[in-house]
């Protein structure tokens, strides 16, 4: 997954750079045994101090000096930062001596978001170890138990490590006590650290090397190299990280993407450390990146292996095609921006394949793209580029989620927006995603979460202690009820200490229907939203009631509906303008007063105007208004 | 034909920004309890009459507007007057207003006007009954504003009251009262304005603050229909949004700015219409003298249209106008054709029962009149 151009620093000046240190020592890298390579990455909930211990290792290992860097060298996107998530999966290599022997330890970064979990599966795929890294004094939360369920998936050797162990509130062995009851992780293995002052690092380092289990693998055999990541370098196109399985890539050499099926000469291999260093070639158990001249992210899919041209081995399992779960519209709130909206869209796919559009038209909203992301914080990353590498004002329609629906002629239609929704007579079944969601949180918020749960539909699949004061409470839920607010709402509902992570587990039949909006008797086609029949009533009251709040006063009546088919459920009226007369008028008001007439056709600009009423463009997200408190 | 907006200016406008202190409702371009700086104000509209190189410039109307305009007296005002005579010579039946508060009303003062050839006055009102004059926080009482008006019939040809409705907790009952007490007084001019909140003035915040109970738009709108009515019943011409008069006493200064003519401007804050730009000086009355005092422009904001929007703004101005506009004279005096010009917007208006048409001229319904506001952003957009 792509969303980020440069991760680090690779212009012009610094492969100058990594062309000297290539010089240097590039060829110590290659000539280390598969026996002395160590590949994991580092799990955390977020705020628990993956990027900072990531920071103290490449101190340690002098890989970089103690120095004037920046902290959290492994999150350098903007948005990343604002967040304090980190969205990229990326790699750094990385030497370090223990007794006579050099190690290699490759340490590759997994994003921590669900939208992402596929990506997450894939570098996981690339290590034979995983640090779970918990908070001294936070202690286990959702995504700790959802991330170290992933690298249970993929047989990772977990080791458990607790940090901040500095901070005076620390109470390891309470934390201890958690890890052992929810995660079933050995808490005598715990290793204490304190990633802020360093104590416990060079222990790990050790740790790892003496636990995480060397890479299985034939130099010699055929080629079998896993993709795990992707980006694109406006100097050099696409950089692609990978993980050797088997064999060998050397520069020079004619590769082949098993599954994308693209044949390219490998014009470059190297490493990241953390600057791009080539070297002559990766040999099985390595990780490293390859370049060979790929202009766009869509040529090359993560999950992919790369095998040699003539004799290719099996590709390796467990590729997917990205899993968009989330579509809304984006229309230029001008439409003689069409075109240059276009234009911002192609950039940004080239850049992220996961992301995925196509033109369409609406009655409302005239000519635009429905855009499909693969989760809520995907398609927010995605906004905010726009927003800030293209000038166009955008309109953008209420998220929905992906259904699925059966046809009585035996059919299955994807449906990713309200208005494809067929006629109800087609449909055999209506079918929706529905996900496992787990809570953290202290147990005197189990009863205001479970009620949360309760009003979405949920369905109780178990509650854990995890100590006498925190529960763990699992919940498989639809995803519409999940995305749109379930986050905000678990975070007030808990005063901010409940978590949660989730997982798809596939779609399941649900009593849904179209619930249209009506505007004076018109149907708007973008503020038609899918709902539970149970909820449509109080649906499409809120929607109504909101409607009718964010549309100005015309001089004529304007009534606002909510509808499934023909039948009428709820009815809001906009009352006409009756007065509006400001009566003084003298001479320096006319100045004034056209400059207010002025922003007021401004303002009609940014209109959307159903037939002769004018909606103003954020009640197109008026309809994510549920009703619920 | 020369456009409007290109011929020699008939009028001045002179701001006189002077208060004892600010009322409530009010964000006015004015300075408060700084009488200090009238002279210098007095030096600062010299310097700016100076500059101009079309003076002395003979006018058909002057209007003195404020602020308090009633503030500058005695040697003051004898400076005043003198500087205007001297830089707009009034025509042989020239109009010249003053905007005078009841509370500086005295019969020196009027007689002194009078005698340096202020034809008419404007008296601040507001309101006779004291608890809305309190409300308002004017300075004078219901008492003082009978007296004012009573001593301005007497000796000025033309006496205005200003009267301010939908006051905080005011009733259509209180409304009545004063409507029949001013008419009663026998004034030849009412100009009468729905309280407006607007940000920089005290009443904004309160009122966001909760602290101000307005009358709500259905009685405000009560208050704007009944003041016609009892005005037209009494023998008033409504003859513009928010302006009445008996019969031959219709203010023909304000008339220039709703037919697009071309005026002077001297004062901060004042605005002027000039050779088809619109100018305002600064605001901030420090700022304004600051400025001339060394020698530079009092201009902050300036705005040149082309011929095109400068003849809808004459269409929009003009429509305020009860008796609306004419095609023949829209022709001539701005070189657009009125129906070309307004095309689909006035159209439709006129199937809404906005405007009405009698084929020779447009003017605004009833109906029309009383959303006006919401007619003249689409308009303008023509
Ligand atoms: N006191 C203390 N703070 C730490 C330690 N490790 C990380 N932090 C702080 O915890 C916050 C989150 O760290 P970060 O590395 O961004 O967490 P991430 O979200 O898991 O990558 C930052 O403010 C760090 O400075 C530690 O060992 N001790
Ligand atoms: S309303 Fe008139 S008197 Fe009161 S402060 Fe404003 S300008 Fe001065
Ligand atoms: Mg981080």
């Amino acid at each position: 997954m792509q969303l980020v151009g440069l991760i680090w620093p690779c212009n012009g000046l610094n492969r100058r750079l990594s062309e000297n240190l290539n010089r240097r020592d590039g060829l110590n890298l290659t000539s280390i045994p598969t026996k002395n390579i160590r590949n994991f990455c580092i799990i955390a909930h977020i705020d628990h101090g993956k990027s900072t211990l990531a920071d103290r290792m490449l101190e340690s290992t002098g890989t970089v000096e103690n120095r004037n860097q920046k902290t959290q060298l492994l999150d350098d996107m903007e948005l990343e930062r604002a967040r304090g998530i980190t969205i990229k999966a990326r790699a750094v290599a990385m030497k370090y001596r223990l007794g006579e022997t050099t190690y290699e330890l490759n340490l590759i970064d997994t994003p921590g978001h669900v939208d992402f979990q596929y990506e997450v599966s894939r570098s996981m795929a690339c290590c034979e170890g995983a640090l779970l890294v918990v908070d001294a004094f936070q202690g286990v939360e959702a995504q700790t138990v959802a991330n170290t369920y992933a690298a249970v998936d993929q047989e990772l050797t977990i080791l458990p490590v607790i940090n901040k162990i500095d901070l005076q509130n620390a109470r390891v062995d309470e934390i201890i006590a958690e890890i052992e009851q929810t995660l079933g992780i050995d808490g005598t293995e715990a290793m204490p650290v304190s990633a802020k002052t360093g104590v416990g690092i060079d222990d790990l380092l050790t740790t790892i090397i003496e636990r995480v289990p060397a890479p299985v693998g034939d130099p010699d055999g055929p080629l079998q190299a896993m993709v795990f990541d992707s980006h694109y370098d406006a100097y050099r196109g696409v950089i692609t990280y990978v993980r050797v399985i088997n064999g060998r890539l050397r520069r020079g050499e004619k590769i082949r993407f098993l599954r994308g099926g693209s044949t390219h000469e490998l014009m470059e291999v190297g490493q990241f450390r953390p600057q791009q260093i080539a070297c002559d070639e990766l040999s099985a158990g390595q990780v490293g990146y390859v370049i060979c001249n790929i202009k766009s992210l869509s040529q090359v899919h993560v999950g992919d292996t790369i095998g040699t041209v003539k004799h290719s081995a099996e590709p390796l399992t467990g590729y997917k095609e990205p899993n968009r779960m989330v579509y809304c519209g984006l229309y230029p709130s001008d439409g003689q921006d069409f075109s240059e909206l276009r234009d911002a869209l192609n950039k940004l796919a080239i850049n992220d394949p996961s992301f995925e559009f196509e033109p369409e038209t609406s009655d409302a909203l005239g000519f635009g793209f429905r855009c499909g992301f693969l989760g809520l914080l995907h398609m927010e990353i995605v906004q905010q580029r726009l927003e800030q590498e293209s000038s166009v004002d955008l309109v953008q329609t209420a998220p929905n989620v992906t259904y699925e629906i059966a046809l009585t002629t035996g059919k299955v239609l994807e449906i990713h927006k309200p208005q494809d929704v067929p006629n109800v007579g087609d449909i055999e079944e209506f079918r929706q995603p529905i996900v496992r969601v787990n809570f953290v949180l202290p147990v005197e918020y189990i009863g205001s979460t479970i009620k949360l749960c309760q009003d979405r539909r949920g369905i109780r699949q178990g509650t854990e202690y995890l100590s006498p004061t925190r529960a763990m409470l699992t919940y498989d839920l639809p995803l519409a009820e999940v995305i749109y607010d379930l986050h905000d709402k678990l975070k007030s509902a808990t005063r901010g200490y409940g978590t949660m992570d989730y997982e798809l587990l596939g779609y399941f039949p649900a009593d849904l229907v179209k619930l249209d909006m009506l505007v004076n008797g018109k149907c708007v086609d973008a503020l038609s939203v899918i709902c539970h029949r149970a909820d449509a009533d109080r649906r499409g009251r809120a929607v109504a009631k909101k409607l009718k709040s964010e549309i100005e006063r015309h001089m004529f009546e304007v009534a606002v509906q909510a509808a499934i088919g023909s039948r009428v459920i709820a009815r809001e009226t906009v009352p006409a303008l009756r007065k509006n007369v400001t009566a003084k008028c003298y001479g320096g008001d006319i100045s004034r007063k056209k400059k207010l007439w002025a922003k007021q056709r401004e303002g009609k600009k940014r209109m959307k105007s159903i037939g002769k009423v004018d909606i103003p463009q954020k009640a197109f997200m008026a309809v994510l208004d549920t009703g619920q408190e | 034909m020369v456009p409007l907006w290109q011929r020699p200016p008939r009028a001045v406008y002179l701001h006189v920004p002077f208060c004892r202190r600010r009322c409530g409702y009010c964000n006015f371009t004015l300075v408060a309890g700084r009488s200090d700086l009238i002279q210098p104000y007095l030096d600062s509209i010299a310097l700016e009459m100076a500059a101009y190189d079309d003076l002395p410039c003979q006018v058909d109307t002057i209007f003195l507007g404020g602020g308090t305009p009633s503030q500058v007296r005695d040697d003051h005002w004898r400076q005043l007057a003198a500087m205007l005579h001297r830089n707009f010579p009034l025509s042989a039946d020239g109009e010249w207003s003053v905007e005078v508060n009841p509370e500086d009303v005295d019969r020196g003062y009027l007689e002194q006007l009078r005698t340096d050839g202020v034809t008419r006055v404007s008296l601040g009102v507001q309101s006779l009954s004291d608890d809305k004059l309190r409300t308002l926080e004017r300075e004078h009482t219901g008492q003082q504003a009978r007296d004012a008006i009573q001593l301005a019939i007497d000796i000025m040809d033309t006496v205005s009251a200003d009267l301010i409705f939908a006051a905080p907790n005011e009733t259509l009952s209180r409304w009545k009262d004063d409507l029949a007490s001013v008419i009663d007084l026998g004034v030849d001019h009412i100009s009468t304005y729905g309280l407006t909140f607007e940000q920089g003035a005290a009443f904004w915040s309160q009122r966001g603050k909760g602290l101000l109970k307005t009358v709500g738009e259905e009685l405000e709108l009560d208050m704007y229909l009944l003041a016609i009515e009892s005005l037209i019943g009494a023998g008033f011409e409504h003859y513009e949004i928010s302006n009445f008069a008996r019969p031959g006493n219709r203010c023909r200064h304000n008339e220039c700015y709703w037919t697009g003519a071309t005026y002077h401007a001297i004062g901060p804050g004042a605005a002027r219409h000039l050779k088809g730009r619109r100018e305002t000086n600064h605001r901030s009355t420090t700022e304004y003298l600051r400025r001339l005092q060394e020698g530079r422009s009092p201009v902050a904001e300036s705005d040149e249209a082309d011929d095109r929007e400068r003849a809808l703004e004459v269409l929009v101005f003009g429509l305020r106008r009860i008796d609306g506009v004419d095609r023949d004279w829209f022709l001539a005096n701005t070189g657009f054709n009125l129906d070309d010009l307004g095309g689909q917007a006035l159209q439709e208006y006129r199937g809404e029962g906005w405007l009405q048409d009698d084929g020779r001229r447009i003017a605004l319904s009833r109906r029309g009149l009383v959303i006006s506001d919401s007619l003249w952003g689409r308009l303008l957009a023509s």
